[in-house]
C-alpha cells in the first residue's frame, strides 16, 4: 500500500509527481501526475489536469483527466473536462461534462 | 486513514502544502510547508522548504527554515541547513544543523518576523559576533609577553602601548565570519 496520500485536511498549490498510488481527499490546485493508481477521494476538490494509470474518481476534478490504463467515475464524482484513457466507465449517479477519447 | 497525509518515497511535491492537518513526508517537497498540524520528516524525507507547523519533527534532510509554535526535534539522522525557531527545540546526538537556533519566546509572532527581518536577524547575531571576542582572547597572551619583553628591553612602553592596540585581530576573523555566513547563503 504505502504511496502518497494527501489528507483531507490538507492542500496543496503546485504539482504532485508520483511514482507510487496516490490517493487524494483533499484539495490540489495545480497538477497531478501519476503512474500507478490515482484515486479521488469523496469530498476532494482537484483543479488540475491529472494523469496515471488508473483513475478511480469519487470526489470532484476540474481538469483534463488522461490515464495509461482506465479512468472510472463512480457515484458522486463530479468531472469537468476532458478524458483520454483506454477504458472509460461513468457510474449512475457521476456527473460529467466534457470529451471523451478513447483511442477507438 | 484518509486524515494522514503522506508524501510516499517515490513522490515529489513542488508547490505550497498548507492546511490544518499532519503530514508525514517520506519523499521530496520543494516549496512552502505551512501546516496547523503535526510535520514529521522521515529519513528518506527531502525538504526544500521554509516549514511552519506546530510540531516538527526531522528525521531526514531539510534546508530551508524551521518554525514550529511547539516543538522542534531533530532526531539522529536529521540534517538541516536553515534556522531553526521554536519555544522548544530538541536536537539529538546525530543529528546535523548548520543554522541559527532560537529556542524559547513564543514562536507565534515567528512567520512574518523571521521572513521579514531576515537581514536583521543576521546583523542581530551579536552572540554569533561574540566569537570573535573570543578569538581575540588569543592572540592578546601572544601580544601581551612580547610587549612585556619590549618593555622590559626599552622605556618607549606608549610606544608598546599603542602596539598592544594595533593589531585587534577582529578584522580577518569578521571575514571569516562574514565569508561563513555568505557560505551559509
Amino acid at each position: 500500500m504505502a504511496g502518497t496520500v494527501i489528507g483531507s485536511g490538507i492542500s496543496i498549490e503546485g504539482e504532485i509527481t508520483s511514482d507510487d498510488d496516490l490517493v487524494i481527499s483533499g484539495s490540489v490546485r495545480g497538477k497531478v501526475i501519476g503512474k500507478e493508481n490515482v484515486t479521488i477521494e469523496q469530498g476532494a476538490s482537484v483543479e488540475a489536469d491529472v494523469s496515471g494509470g488508473t483513475l478511480t474518481v469519487q470526489g470532484s476534478i476540474t481538469g483534463n483527466i488522461n490515464a495509461a490504463d482506465r479512468v472510472d467515475l463512480q457515484t458522486g464524482a463530479r468531472v469537468i473536462g476532458n478524458v483520454r484513457a483506454a477504458r472509460f466507465t461513468i457510474a449512475d449517479g457521476a456527473q460529467f461534462k466534457g470529451n471523451v477519447d478513447m483511442d477507438v | 486513514m484518509t486524515d494522514v497525509t503522506v508524501i510516499g518515497q517515490g513522490t515529489t511535491v513542488r508547490g505550497r502544502v498548507s492546511g490544518a492537518a499532519s503530514l508525514e513526508i517520506q519523499g521530496h517537497v520543494d516549496g512552502e510547508i505551512s501546516i496547523e498540524g503535526e510535520l514529521t520528516i522521515e529519513r528518506d524525507g527531502l525538504v526544500s522548504a521554509n516549514v511552519d507547523a506546530r510540531v516538527i519533527i526531522v528525521r531526514g534532510a531539510v534546508k530551508g527554515d524551521l518554525v514550529a509554535h511547539d516543538l522542534v526535534s531533530l532526531e539522529a539522522g536529521a540534517r538541516v541547513v536553515g534556522d531553526l525557531k521554536a519555544p522548544r527545540i530538541a536536537i539529538a546526538q546525530g543529528a546535523l544543523v548548520r543554522g541559527q537556533v532560537q529556542a524559547g519566546g513564543g514562536g507565534s509572532s515567528s512567520k512574518l518576523t523571521s521572513r521579514a527581518s531576515k537581514p536583521a536577524m543576521r546583523v542581530e547575531s551579536a552572540p554569533r559576533a561574540a566569537t570573535p571576542a573570543r578569538s581575540e582572547v588569543k592572540p592578546a597572551p601572544r601580544t601581551v609577553p612580547s610587549v612585556l619583553a619590549g618593555a622590559r628591553g626599552t622605556n618607549g612602553s606608549s610606544a608598546h602601548a599603542s602596539e598592544r592596540k594595533a593589531p585587534p585581530p577582529v578584522v580577518p576573523v569578521l571575514k571569516k565570519v562574514k565569508g561563513a555566513i555568505a557560505k551559509r547563503r
